[in-house]
This record gives C-alpha cells, sequence and structure tokens, in this order.
C-alpha cells in the first residue's frame, strides 16, 4: 500500500516541472477544489454530485466553470475514457476505483475531508501542489486567513443557539462547529444536553434554553417529516431557522469561511428583529 | 369481572396517560406541575406539557386504541386468530404514501405531507384488495391484502433504492419505524377525526361478529349481511389505521396483541371483545410510547414501533405454540 503510494507520488513528483495537464476529481469535495485551483481547459471532469441543485456554492464563479468541464460518476471506466493526468479522489470515496487506480499505477491524489480550518489549508496545499497550483493555493488561503481573523477581531459574546445539521444535532468537533463559533454562536446542544448522534430531544433542547436555531441546510432535496425543528412550539419560540448552506460546512474548502460570515450576518439581523419586538 | 373489566381498563388507561404526561428525557414530579399551573403565564414546563407531552399522549391512546379495535373486528370478520390491520395492506398503503411524500420532497415543505399521502395510500390499497376480493370469501380477502401488502412494500423497497440522497433514505427507514417523537397539535387535528369516524365504523359490526362467528352462511341466515360487515371493517380500518400509520408511522403487533390480552377476559365473544380490546390497545401503545421515551440506549431512544416489534415478536411465537396445543 505504502509503496503504491509512494510510487503514485514519484509518478507526479517526476516531472516536478511539468504539471498535470488535465485533473479528473471523484470526490464532491476535491470538485470545488479542482475548480477553485484549475482554469476550465486543464479539469477532465468533476463528479455528477456538483451538478446537481446545491450541490456547489454560490460564489466565486464555480457554477460557470462547472458548465465548461465534464462529469463523471467516480467509474474507473471513465477514467480510462477521459485519461487525466492526475486523478484526485476522497480518502474515503470510490474505494473500488481507488483500489483499482493504484494497482494500474495510475497517478491518484487522496484527499481527506477538512474537519477543520486547518485541515482546509493543509489539503489546499496538498491539492495545489499535486495540480501545479502552488501560487494559487496559498492565494486562496490567504485571502481565507484574512476574512478569518476579521471575523475573530469583531467578534462578540456569543448567542446561545440550538445548532442543527440537517436532520442532526451538529457535531461538536466538526467545521461546522468552528463556523458557528466564528460567527458568534455557541451551541447548546453540546453532547451533556442530548445525544450527540441523532435528532436531537425536543424536550432538552427547550430546557437549555437556546435564542435562535440554526440550521445547514441541503440542496432543498428530501426530507424531514417530523424534525424537532419543524415542531410548531419551536417554531414560536425561537422562529424560523437561520439557516447554513451545507456545501460551505460538508466540504471544507477556503470557500468555506463564507459560512461563518452569512451565519454572522443572519445572527445579527435577527437580533436586531427581535430586540426591536420584545417578546 | 365481565362488569368491572371496562372501568378497570380504563383506570389503568388513565394511570399510564398520567405516568405519561410525568415522564420524558426530562422528568416532572406533580408537584412541578402543580406549581407551572399556578404560576399562570407560560413557562417550559407548561409548554412542554400542553404542546409536547399532551398531544403525544393523545396519539399514542387513539393510535393505539384503532390498532386494538380493528385487530379485533378483522379477527371476527376472518376468524382468523393470526388476522390484523397491516395483512389487509393497510400499514403498508399508508407506508408507501407517506414514503412517496417524503421521497419527492413534499413533505420538507409541508409539515402535514407525509400524513396526507399516508392516509391516501391506506384508502387506495383497502380499495384495490377489497375490489380483488370481490366474490370471493374470507381467504381471497385475505391474499388481496397479501399482495397489495407486497406490492406495496416492493414501492417502498423502491423509493430507498432510488432515493436522492442518503439522508432521504434515512428518514424513510425512521419513518417506517414508527414513532410519536415530535408530534404536535398539527397531527392530532389531522388524525383524529379519521381515527373516530373510523372507529364508529368498526363499532358498528359488533352484533355481526358474534353471528359470523357462527359461519358465514349462518349468520347470512340470521338475516347478517356478509358483504356490509366486510365493507364496514375495511373501510373503518382503512380510515382509522390509515390515518394511524399516517402520522405515527408502522406500530407492529398492537392489532394483533390487543384483542388477544381481552380474550379471555370476554368469554370469546367477538361482539363483545371490540371495547375491550380498543382499551388495551391504548393502554399497550401509551405504556411503550413511554418505555420508547424512557429507554435510552447510548443516546439514542428507541423507536415507538421498533419497542412493540420487539415486545410483539415473541408473543407471536407464544401465541402459534398456544394455538397448536389448543388444536391437538
Amino acid at each position: 500500500m505504502w509503496r503504491v503510494l509512494a510510487l503514485a507520488w514519484l509518478l507526479l513528483a517526476l516531472p516536478a516541472a511539468a504539471a498535470p495537464a488535465r485533473v479528473m476529481s471523484l470526490n464532491q469535495c476535491t470538485d470545488q477544489l479542482v475548480l477553485l485551483l484549475l482554469p476550465p481547459e486543464r479539469i477532465a471532469s468533476v463528479t455528477w454530485l456538483s451538478g446537481r441543485p446545491g450541490g456547489l456554492p454560490d460564489a466565486a464563479g464555480l457554477r460557470a466553470k462547472l458548465a465548461q468541464v465534464g462529469v463523471n460518476h467516480g467509474l474507473a471506466e471513465e477514467v480510462v475514457r477521459q485519461k487525466p493526468d492526475l486523478v484526485v479522489a476522497g480518502s474515503t470515496t470510490t474505494p473500488a476505483t481507488r483500489a483499482l487506480l493504484h494497482r494500474l499505477h495510475y497517478p491518484l491524489l487522496e484527499v481527506d475531508s477538512a474537519d477543520s480550518f486547518a485541515d482546509i489549508r493543509r489539503i489546499t496545499r496538498q491539492v495545489a501542489q499535486a495540480v501545479g497550483e502552488p501560487a494559487r493555493g496559498e492565494a486562496l488561503i490567504a485571502q481565507m486567513d484574512a476574512e478569518l481573523r476579521a471575523l475573530a477581531t469583531s467578534r462578540r459574546a456569543a448567542v446561545p443557539v440550538a445548532a442543527l445539521d440537517g436532520a442532526f444535532t451538529m457535531r461538536p468537533e466538526s467545521l461546522a462547529a468552528e463556523v458557528l463559533q466564528l460567527a458568534g454562536a455557541r451551541n447548546v446542544l453540546v453532547p451533556d444536553a442530548g445525544p450527540v448522534r441523532g435528532k436531537p430531544d425536543l424536550e432538552l433542547l427547550l430546557a437549555a434554553r437556546p435564542r435562535f436555531l440554526v440550521k445547514g441546510t441541503g440542496s432543498g432535496a428530501p426530507a424531514l417529516t417530523t424534525g424537532p425543528e419543524l415542531h410548531p412550539l419551536l417554531q414560536r419560540q425561537l422562529g424560523p431557522p437561520l439557516t447554513i448552506p451545507q456545501n460551505l460546512t460538508a466540504c471544507g474548502t477556503p470557500l468555506s469561511v463564507d459560512a461563518a460570515r452569512i451565519l454572522r450576518r443572519k445572527l445579527d439581523a435577527a437580533r436586531a428583529a427581535r430586540a426591536a419586538r420584545p417578546a | 369481572m365481565s362488569r368491572l373489566l371496562l372501568p378497570l381498563l380504563g383506570l389503568a388507561l388513565l394511570l399510564a396517560a398520567a405516568a405519561s404526561l410525568l415522564a420524558g428525557s426530562i422528568w416532572f414530579a406533580p408537584a412541578d406541575i402543580a406549581a407551572a399551573l399556578g404560576q399562570g403565564s407560560d413557562n417550559l414546563v407548561l409548554l412542554i406539557l400542553r404542546e409536547i407531552r399532551l398531544p403525544r399522549l393523545l396519539l399514542a391512546a387513539s393510535v393505539g386504541g384503532i390498532l386494538g379495535l380493528s385487530g379485533a373486528v378483522l379477527q371476527g370478520l376472518l376468524r382468523n386468530p393470526l388476522a390484523e390491520p397491516g395483512l389487509l395492506g393497510v400499514s403498508a398503503g399508508a407506508s408507501l404514501g407517506a414514503v412517496i411524500a417524503i421521497y419527492y420532497g413534499f413533505a420538507a415543505h409541508f409539515l402535514l405531507a407525509a400524513p396526507l399521502f399516508g392516509l391516501l395510500g391506506a384508502l387506495l390499497a383497502t380499495a384495490i384488495a377489497f375490489a380483488l376480493s370481490q366474490g370471493g370469501g374470507t381467504l381471497s380477502l385475505i391474499l388481496a391484502g397479501v399482495a397489495v401488502s407486497s406490492a406495496a412494500g416492493a414501492g417502498v423497497a423502491l423509493a430507498l433504492n432510488l432515493a436522492p440522497n442518503p439522508y432521504a433514505a434515512y428518514e424513510i427507514l425512521i419513518w417506517l419505524m414508527g414513532s410519536l417523537a415530535d408530534r404536535s397539535w398539527l397531527h392530532v387535528q389531522l388524525a383524529l377525526p379519521f381515527i373516530a369516524t373510523g372507529g364508529l365504523l368498526l363499532l358498528r359490526t359488533g352484533r355481526a361478529l358474534d353471528a359470523l362467528a357462527l359461519g358465514e352462511v349462518q349468520a347470512q341466515s340470521l338475516g347478517i349481511s356478509v358483504n356490509r360487515v366486510r365493507l364496514l371493517a375495511l373501510f373503518g380500518t382503512a380510515l382509522g389505521v390509515g390515518a394511524a400509520t399516517a402520522v405515527s408511522g408502522v406500530i407492529g403487533f398492537v392489532g394483533l396483541i390487543a384483542p388477544h390480552v381481552a380474550r379471555p377476559l370476554v368469554q370469546h365473544r367477538p361482539g363483545k371483545l371490540l371495547w375491550p380490546a380498543t382499551l388495551a390497545g391504548a393502554l399497550l401503545v401509551v405504556l411503550a410510547d413511554i418505555a420508547s421515551r424512557t429507554l435510552v440506549f447510548g443516546g439514542v431512544p428507541l423507536n415507538l414501533g421498533v419497542f412493540t416489534s420487539l415486545i410483539g415478536a415473541p408473543f407471536f411465537l407464544w401465541l402459534v405454540i398456544h394455538l397448536r396445543r389448543q388444536t391437538v
């Protein structure tokens, strides 16, 4: 396994000056990095997942770029057909295709998913290096870090909120949780206030006295039918949820900092609205 | 004994209901509730009681009641101790309807989409089963029900297979396990009228069931219209159990167990069984709902439907062995 990896790296590293001409991404999160780092003519394809509604963040003209590149479904057949010079895959997704590419000694870069802004710096550098755009990578990281600093310096006392990621309680050690903290909110649904896994308990949620409900929302695809946030009582007590687009937090990229900015703005607006209309 | 049966069952149900208001992830002592009532204004205890636990209790009691009643009627009508609402395709039809609502995302935009589609699915499945069994006897009704159930089950599996994202598949699976968590007065408003109407239709079959116990031909000679009884039983089940399944998901085995628990207490008379089976069903589900709220395994509460199935399956086995001993 290590030898194969080393070999893959060697294949990448040998023509150090000659960056891979065409790159193929097999993972929705690496799609975003590849689209951010490379011009469309150097991208063989990205996954079909990014083409679905809400599959990509709105920012940075990514959607316009997406229209100019090919599509894949993470299949080895597609790698053969599209013949990219480098395949960028997630380190846990498309295992069968990755195993096959390993056996063929195909140039392959496996990228971890990012659970923090530190992870984002690491994987952005990793991918930028591999596709031969280290300067572009550093520029993206510098821009992200500047925005992170701006958010940190303007931080106020954290508002208690009940934070959900889709249907579930937001995980405490996750990118979404870091976004929440940067936006100036504190999740009351920490492990001792209810099950971390699964849906939060409605009674415990109320008893923890959050001021707002924050919810990571997906592409509008289904599906909750009976989520606690849909309960009329909660809607009345906390108002409609303040939403963060999950495509910014599920995938850690330099764009993820936008999620914190969006949430900060929504929190400020909701606070102002509540102050104007005392309960 | 039989004169005291209904009051005793009613009393047990009242006690269980009171316990169900106090129990939960936050336990209330009766003193807490008295203090909360004394405060007058809206406080947390009062809000949880009025907006979360009371609708949940009402749903548990009415869902359990209609399942028990429908089970008693169907076991009498089909003269088969293993009959239950699920057998006629009602539960499967309701599941398919709700799953379609979840799958196509209607449920995400409109809170009551899944229950409404569930109700429609139940009515449709029963109508098909009834039409298929026309002219045939009891056996053809059971067979038609099984066929409709399988078809609806295939539809559910298809939806799981094609689910647009893993969360949708998860939602569908969780919904199929049956639960009363996070239900509100909206769900009560939607389900209760249908459950009540279905219940009234089912209760009207009592006398005919006694006659049917002698056999279909004998019942007809006593002036009972078998077709009318069948229509009442089916339509009542579709309305009542359909609405119940639509708001709670599939809650298995209650329709099977409740009549069996109550039957020895009414000297095995099918007509006399209806009210006791209703109360026994309500009691079972209220108790199971308390258990599903308070027994938490590693942070994950047990779903109501899973809990009733866990109790129901061993009972089913016992029933099979017991029946075999009786017939030997």
